[in-house]
């Protein structure tokens, strides 16, 4: 789907989302997985630091890390995640329906309370005129279920040059 | 009072401009009507029963003469004539057309005015007391305060997509004339032991169908620190609040749920990380703001400090007696403009009523006019020496109603005339209250009495904090309306007792009859309805009722 990351869109955008009964494939790379069953895969000794899934029965030493990421759902406590963030190059945010806002302070629990610097995403209902406060709470790409009108988009996203929130700043510039 | 910064100017003309291109890609079809809705709500725009309402945030009910001549304005041109002052002291219009929203929402802009958040599920327009900077009682002036949060509530990119509306109110005096009690968040200002000046902080009042009188979270949080508290508790709320059903998403709701103590246990541990992250302010912004609240101009010691006509004329003097208060400056009075002649809906001021009292605010209270949550007009600042040459004119355009705190004074919500929520009317039994007992010498007599009433449940017109409560039903297709008693919005805050079964529309203003005689067969010597209602309790005024019923 088409993918705005970092104020560009990107055509050959390698992540996708598996359900927790999806079975994960032998090399998965760029699978982004629910907080729950990344936990469990740590727990588990199959992920390395990196965030590697380590291939059955593969000597880990050596291994080409395969990155995995996590998708934070509503509901979830996003703290959870605190010990792992310097570990992970890609978070999801999943907005069900736009007007559920939880995930906004979720995006703002990652990138203040947690440091997290890597790639941050919604996923799901998202919306133009929904993008400038979802990047001002740090979200920094947008997977749009249909193609945006990009014009649109930055119009949308640029309009504010002030705003009341000073620490809610963009991550980065629009234009 | 306020004026708007370069900032201030931006962020709200960028969001006008943001709204006029909403409007217009909806009208090409670019935006599909839940879309639409969501994103005109946020900026005061309801589709109500018959047409397009917008509200008009009045931020924390403060009024210069310009805003409100600009407000005639509107009505004038974009509506019938006529607007609808709210129980949250903003102001809606009930017949805009929607392609011409964009150009009220202009003009607003260029008086430093705007809609944002007057509806949505996000943090609404702030209340205080109507009379901050006025009074004799107050800690520090509660406006600057409502200002930083009006400020720091706006378009807040993580709080907009709450689970429900969110409404603080604030109070600077002893005297809570705000109703800080029944807010998702009410805030008193107060001084702890070293004289410090902080906040009382209240969480989880509200009124709607589930009423709840507010819970302190902290007794004393230190003013330097309220916006990162805010934070949290909003932080909080945003997370765990209810979203899977409309009527249990409030914050009361959750309070109620998790209790008082564990919730303020996770409203603190996340206060005690996220105090340094996000919304500080600094001792020189506040500063700031307080120096855009200067008190009115002392009057001089010679000036007169007694109304002059209070003897000589009974018209004047009933009206000084109900209508005005006590100024801090013993030269000035505080004047209460009634907007419930009984000529017109509660809370309704013409085009040129609005006009009249943006010159008169000019002439006699230093430019500046004061919404009310009881959806009455202030002029906070008028000297003695003035009052009578302002009740002469005030008189002239039916603004001079002598009916302050009085049985006139109603809390009405717009009901099934307007809204697309209500089950039953509210103006018809406004209006026939208001035949039974339109004789002001006998509302005078009977001293200060609340009558509040709610088209539904939903309680826009407080019903449960009314010394009576009236609370329109619908069985069968037929409206009916419940009644309530002994609620109060004050210090003393508490819910109205149900007086029992519900009552036909045509038999109100007879049972009201039947409580008053009651009240006025049981008082004592200069007893309010109120104490004596604490006194002798529900049942004999249930009796009178329905023995007369039967």
């Amino acid at each position: 789907m088409p993918l705005l990351h970092d104020g560009k869109l990107i055509e050959d955008d390698k992540w996708s989302v598996f359900s927790d009964d999806a079975e994960l494939p032998d090399n998965p790379a760029q699978a982004i997985v629910s907080m729950q069953r990344y936990i469990e895969l740590r727990a588990s000794g199959a992920l390395v630091p990196g965030d590697a899934l380590v291939p059955d029965g593969a000597n880990t030493s050596g291994v080409e890390p395969v990155p995995v990421g996590v998708v934070v759902a509503p509901e979830d406590d996003v703290l959870v995640l605190a010990p792992y963030v310097v570990q992970l190059n890609l978070i999801a945010i999943s907005f069900p329906v736009y007007t559920d806002g939880r995930g906004y302070s979720h995006a703002r629990l990652l990138r203040k309370r947690m440091a997290y610097s890597g790639e941050l995403r919604a996923i799901g209902d998202i919306r133009a005129d929904q993008v400038l406060f979802m990047a001002r709470s740090g979200i920094n790409s947008f997977d749009f279920p249909a193609q945006p009108d990009m014009n649109l988009v930055q119009t949308l996203v640029t309009r504010f040059e002030k705003n009341y929130q000073p620490s809610y700043a963009l991550p980065v510039d629009f234009r | 009072m306020y004026q708007y910064t370069a900032d201030d100017k931006a962020v709200v003309q960028a969001r006008v401009n943001e709204f006029t291109d909403q409007v217009s890609r909806y009208e090409q079809g670019q935006l599909n009507e839940d879309e639409f809705k969501q994103l005109r709500l946020r900026n005061g725009l309801y589709y109500q029963r018959h047409a397009y309402m917008l509200r008009v945030a009045i931020p924390y009910g403060v009024l210069s003469s310009d805003q409100l001549h600009e407000l005639g304005h509107i009505a004038e041109v974009y509506d019938k004539g006529y607007g609808h002052f709210t129980t949250r002291q903003n102001i809606q219009y009930n017949w805009p057309e929607l392609t011409e929203v964009p150009k009220i929402l202009q003009r607003l802009a260029n008086v430093e005015m705007h809609a944002i958040q007057t509806s949505g599920n996000c943090i609404r327009n702030t209340t205080t007391d109507p009379l901050a900077g006025a009074v004799a009682d107050e800690i520090e002036d509660p406006r600057p305060w409502c200002e930083l949060i009006r400020q720091w509530s706006t378009l807040h990119p993580e709080f907009n997509w709450l689970p429900r509306k969110f409404k603080i109110a604030v109070t600077g005096s002893k005297e809570d004339r705000a109703a800080v009690q029944v807010h998702d968040i009410g805030l008193r200002l107060i001084k702890n032991d070293n004289d410090a000046v902080g906040f009382e902080v209240l969480v989880g009042g509200g009124l709607g169908r589930t009423p709840y009188i507010g819970s302190v979270i902290r007794e004393f949080l230190p003013a330097s620190d309220l916006l990162t508290y805010l934070n949290a508790i909003l932080r909080v709320y945003n997370q765990a609040g209810r979203r899977d059903n409309l009527y249990k998403a409030r914050i009361k709701i959750l309070v109620n749920a998790m209790g008082i103590d564990a919730f303020k246990e996770r409203v603190e541990l996340e206060w005690a990380q996220s105090k340094n992250e996000d919304d500080t302010f600094t001792a020189e912004q506040i500063d700031a703001l307080k120096a855009q609240f200067p008190a009115a101009p002392r009057l001089p010691v010679d000036a007169p400090t007694q109304a002059s006509e209070v003897h000589s004329n009974p018209l004047f003097n009933q009206w000084y007696q109900s209508n005005t208060r006590a100024h801090r400056d013993p030269g000035r009075r505080i004047v209460f403009i009634s907007l419930k002649s009984a000529q017109a809906p509660a809370g309704d001021a013409t085009a040129r009523q609005m006009q009249a009292a943006a010159r008169l605010a000019a002439q006699f209270s230093e430019s500046e006019i004061r919404t009310t949550h009881e959806q009455n007009l202030v002029l906070p600042h008028v000297p003695m020496g003035e009052l009578y040459q302002l009740w002469k004119a005030l008189s002239k355009h039916d603004l001079a109603t002598a009916n302050i705190g009085k049985l006139g004074d109603m809390i009405v919500c717009p009901g099934l005339d307007f809204c697309s929520l209500a089950n039953a009317g509210t103006i018809t039994i406004y209006d026939q209250i208001n035949a039974r007992f339109d004789n002001l010498d006998y509302q005078h007599e009977l001293g200060d009495i609340s009558i509040k009433i709610s088209g539904c449940m939903n309680a826009c017109g407080h019903h449960h904090v009314g010394d009576i409560g009236i609370l329109g039903v619908e069985k069968g297709g037929v409206e009916w309306y419940q009644l309530t008693l002994g609620g109060h919005a004050g210090n003393k805050a508490a819910l109205g007792k149900r007086l029992g079964k519900a009552i036909p529309k045509d038999d109100v203003a007879d049972a009201i009859e039947n409580i008053l005689n009651t009240f006025i067969e049981y008082r004592s010597e200069e007893e309010t309805f109120n104490t004596t209602f604490e006194r002798i309790g529900v049942a004999p005024f249930k009796e009178k009722v329905y023995a007369a019923a039967a």
